[in-house]
């Protein structure tokens, strides 16, 4: 028992090593702050290196503090609060290790962490630089890190210090374990990657606030921050899809999205991030929106935070939790003061930032980057106006309302199906002003052959919609009549989204033929960019086609990154119709021996199962799943049944999800009865959800884009006034 | 030059003005009233045969599942008090973290007579939704 007792006596020092560690972060982020300023101020090159020397130590500081937190984790040292709250003993390692941001103060110090961390880079990526921009740019980022720490210091009342002990030498004999729900993998690392994206946006905003300052106002910062603000938004996308897919995996509500407080505020900053890399590229090209690209990517960094302060403070639950601590004027006043900061260098620097051109006509590639910009922006708000409703009800008629699901899917269908024609539009207008020309030559096969799609699956959605779980008639009325509205919105959530019409005695699916054509728009007008640019290649190179597509890529990664990602957009479009639209959903009680029917299949269950697994046991279920009397599938849906319980339930659904090509189908089960081999009975409810893999295989479709986009490597090149 | 700019300016206030009538008119149609269960019985009249949303805490020993006919009921208790509102929901998984106790958000037609919710939607205490300010209380548990 050596080990053990080593370990012990580290135990005795470690919190308050990482106790110190963040103490000196201060110092070091403050002399960070003060050095650079000095060494921009008066040119001295000794200061600016000891303060980039500063950042580096910072980093270095926090990575101990956290270092000693997961040492904490990892050798159960119950003495610290924060282990006991969010571990236990029983724990798997890598559930020990991930509880670091299972809650509040750990987070808090694994976000300012990875800050650190990008702090670091930013010195290391620019140590040959010849200029100071990046020097000014470090400055925001430390005034963020402060924040931080000052948060992880515990100085705030209502969040304390990660690496604290309970007082008087007091150890708990056992943690409290995180929610078995958490315990899957896609949930272990679907926080840190948000927080990874989230994070990573902080550098392209301080190279905007860096720029102001130095007064160096042109495309410079945007080329020099691209690769970060590329980063961020993949990682968004994956952080987003994981949170999406754990749902749907374990949840057992057949779904990916459901327009949660939570999911929002990690959408919110996605959607500015996607309108900042369309508005960057007028700038880049036409040196227009220079203010607008500064706003935009100031907003995008403050939506961050604002998203941890809402998803953290239960402030969505209760307009009160505003008053019971100081944390929300701690964040409410950086978030004001930061943004009234940037808002008086704008000012500051108003006639550097003046565009160069403008607005030829509204029917020009620039006009399409606008709305591109006011729709994805206009989103943003929309979906934040909805998420805050509960406290603004709450707020000026002092009775709390809230907006459901089908508030979101209503709203976002319009905007949605406009962006998706403008994925297509956008590459192929021309810049300036649409000319007959470009009109017959780009617009007439996309639109053309859009068309004809949408004719062509009339038949098919028509037929589609009379099966699919949404009863048309319940769909009808709520087009049709506000009133009744509410009664279908919370029961047919999905209908709301693809919305039918009617005619007389006939109904068409409206919303779903506007998305058919416009994907099929945007994938033949995105396919012709492809053709002509690789025939024009080939044809130079005096090569076969694939390798003017493969030259082509190489050529302007940034430009056919950005078109793949496009078609991932469409594929995602489509996945999204169909599940949500056209889902069928059966739920039913069943004994062993019943069958029961979903759109073409037919469940039987056959037996049950009982497995053990470590700290918990599996309970399922064996289904046999025909189609036109024939096997297709043995599916096994389960219940687990967890023996250490922490703050949460003890068991967990977990869904049984068979693939046949795009569909799936899905069984999520209610709790297995002792009974059950004699006549018990046993809640089941079946999904078929149509298209849904082409959710992900779009998203995967989007991050290999964006690989292949963050690829290529720009340097700035100062272009002739005249541009 | 002017009349670009006028269109530029048409088409901005166009795109704004549509945009607030989407979100005015999707709040018109789908908000619903919040309540606790001890506000939704003082507002029993205005809320009855409403979409509501009512949460609070999970009355302890009130939960029944009834396998055979897919039903679960079970009463919403004040958070810090005693009137309840019962709730029944058919044909719908009993929801993970469904404990005695615990915090649920319900989501369904109010039936004042009978005090009664038929939700379309019972949510506990999300997982992915992390707890609120930390107070010290949890500490004192340990001294």
């Amino acid at each position: 028992m050596l080990i053990d007792k080593i370990v012990n006596s580290i135990q005795q020092v470690t919190a308050e090593l990482g106790q110190a560690a963040i103490w000196l972060s201060v110092l070091s982020a403050i002399w960070g702050i003060v050095a650079l300023s000095i060494g921009l101020r008066r040119r001295k090159p000794d200061y600016l290196q000891s303060g980039r020397n500063a950042v580096v130590a910072t980093f270095i500081l926090i990575s101990v503090a956290t270092g000693t937190l997961i040492f904490g984790f990892v050798t159960d040292d119950f003495s610290l609060r924060y282990v006991v709250e969010v571990s236990s003993a029983a724990q798997p390692l890598l559930y020990k290790i991930t509880a670091l941001w299972g809650k509040m103060s750990g987070s808090l110090l694994f976000w300012l962490w990875v800050l650190t961390f990008c702090g670091a880079i930013v010195v290391w990526q620019n140590r040959k630089a010849k200029d100071t921009l990046a020097d000014y740019s470090l400055i925001p980022i430390v005034i963020v890190e402060l924040f931080f720490i000052v948060l992880v210091t515990g100085l705030v009342q209502g969040i304390y210090n990660p690496l604290e002990r309970f007082p008087n030498g007091l150890v708990a004999p056992d943690g409290q374990g995180m929610n078995p729900l958490l315990q899957t993998p896609s949930m272990a690392f679907h926080p840190p990657t948000l927080y990874v994206g989230w994070i990573s946006l902080t550098v392209p905003f301080a190279f905007a606030v860096g720029s102001l300052a130095s007064g160096r106002v042109s495309s410079e910062w945007i080329l020099r921050s691209r690769r970060w603000t590329l980063f961020s938004w993949i990682v968004l996308t994956v952080g987003i899809t994981l949170g999406g897919h754990w749902a749907y995996q374990e949840l057992g509500w057949g779904g990916y999205w459901a327009w949660d407080p939570v999911e929002n505020v990690s959408f919110l900053p996605w959607l500015l991030v996607t309108a900042f890399l369309h508005s960057v590229m007028i700038q880049e090209k036409r040196s227009m929106l220079k203010i607008w690209n500064i706003l935009l990517i100031t907003l995008a960094f403050q939506f961050t935070i604002l998203g941890t302060y809402i998803t953290r403070s239960g402030i969505i639950d209760s307009v009160h939790a505003f008053a019971q601590s100081d944390i929300s004027w701690y964040f409410l006043g950086f978030i004001l003061v930061s943004t009234a900061g940037v808002i008086g260098l704008v000012v500051y620097r108003w006639q550097r930032l003046k565009s160069a051109n403008r607005l030829e006509s509204l029917l020009s590639r620039e006009s399409a980057f606008v709305l591109n910009n006011w729709l994805l922006v206009g989103l943003t708000l929309i979906i934040l106006w909805g998420t805050l409703w509960p406290i603004v009800s709450e707020a000026i008629q002092d009775k709390k309302a809230a907006v459901p699901e089908a508030f979101f899917n209503q709203v976002v269908v319009i905007p949605g199906l406009l962006l998706l024609f403008l994925t297509g539009a956008g590459p192929i207008i021309s810049w300036k002003k649409i000319t007959p020309n470009n009109f017959r030559r780009m617009f007439l096969s996309p639109i053309f052959i859009g068309l004809i799609a949408a004719a062509v699956s009339l038949p098919i959605l028509a037929f589609r919609a009379s099966t699919a779980d949404v009863s048309l008639d319940d769909a009808v009325v709520q087009v049709s009549n506000e009133v009744q509205v509410a009664e279908t919105a919370t029961t047919n959530i999905f209908a709301d989204m693809w919305n039918f019409l009617t005619f007389g005695e006939k109904s068409i699916p409206v919303y779903s033929l506007l998305c058919i054509f416009a994907s099929v728009f945007v994938l033949v007008a995105i396919f012709n960019e492809f053709y002509r640019g690789a025939k024009l290649r080939a044809k130079r190179q005096t090569t076969n086609l694939l390798k003017g597509l493969w030259l082509l890529i190489l050529r302007n990664k940034r430009r056919y990154g950005g078109y793949i990602i496009h078609i991932g957009i469409v594929i995602v479009y489509i996945g999204i119709m169909g599940s949500k639209g056209y889902f069928q959903l059966e739920s039913k009680s069943l004994q062993l021996g019943d069958s029961m029917t979903v759109g073409a299949y037919r469940f039987t269950l056959l037996d049950t199962y009982q497995e053990n697994h470590g700290n918990y046991d599996r309970l399922g279920l064996i289904f046999d799943v025909e189609k036109d009397e024939k096997h297709v599938a043995t599916m096994k849906p389960a219940r687990h049944y967890y023996f250490t319980t922490g703050q949460g339930d003890t068991d967990t659904i977990e869904s049984a999800i068979h693939s046949i090509g795009m569909n799936d189908l899905y069984i999520a089960l209610g709790d297995i009865p002792p009974n059950i081999r004699n006549g018990g009975y046993v809640n089941v409810q079946i999904y078929h959800n149509p298209l849904i893999k082409l959710v992900w295989i779009g998203i995967a479709a989007m991050v290999i884009g964006g690989l292949v986009a963050i690829a290529e490597k720009q340097e700035y090149k100062p272009r002739p006034a005249t541009a | 030059m002017k009349i670009r700019r006028l269109k530029v300016l048409a088409a901005s206030i166009i795109i704004l003005t549509a945009m607030v009538l989407l979100v005015v008119s999707g709040i018109r149609q789908t908000s619903v009233m919040h309540f606790s269960p001890a506000g939704l019985i003082a507002n029993a009249e205005t809320a009855n045969d409403q979409n509501i949303q009512v949460d609070g805490v999970i009355s302890e020993g009130s939960s029944t599942w009834d396998a055979a006919n897919f039903k679960l009921t079970f009463a919403v208790r004040e958070r810090e008090g005693t009137e309840t509102v019962n709730v029944i929901y058919e044909d719908n998984l009993k929801p993970d973290n469904f404990n005695d106790g615990g915090s649920v958000f319900v989501e369904g037609r109010y039936d004042a007579e009978n005090n009664r919710v038929v939700a379309t939607k019972v949510q506990t205490k999300c997982a992915s939704k992390y707890e609120g300010v930390e107070s010290d209380t949890d500490m004192e548990t340990y001294e």
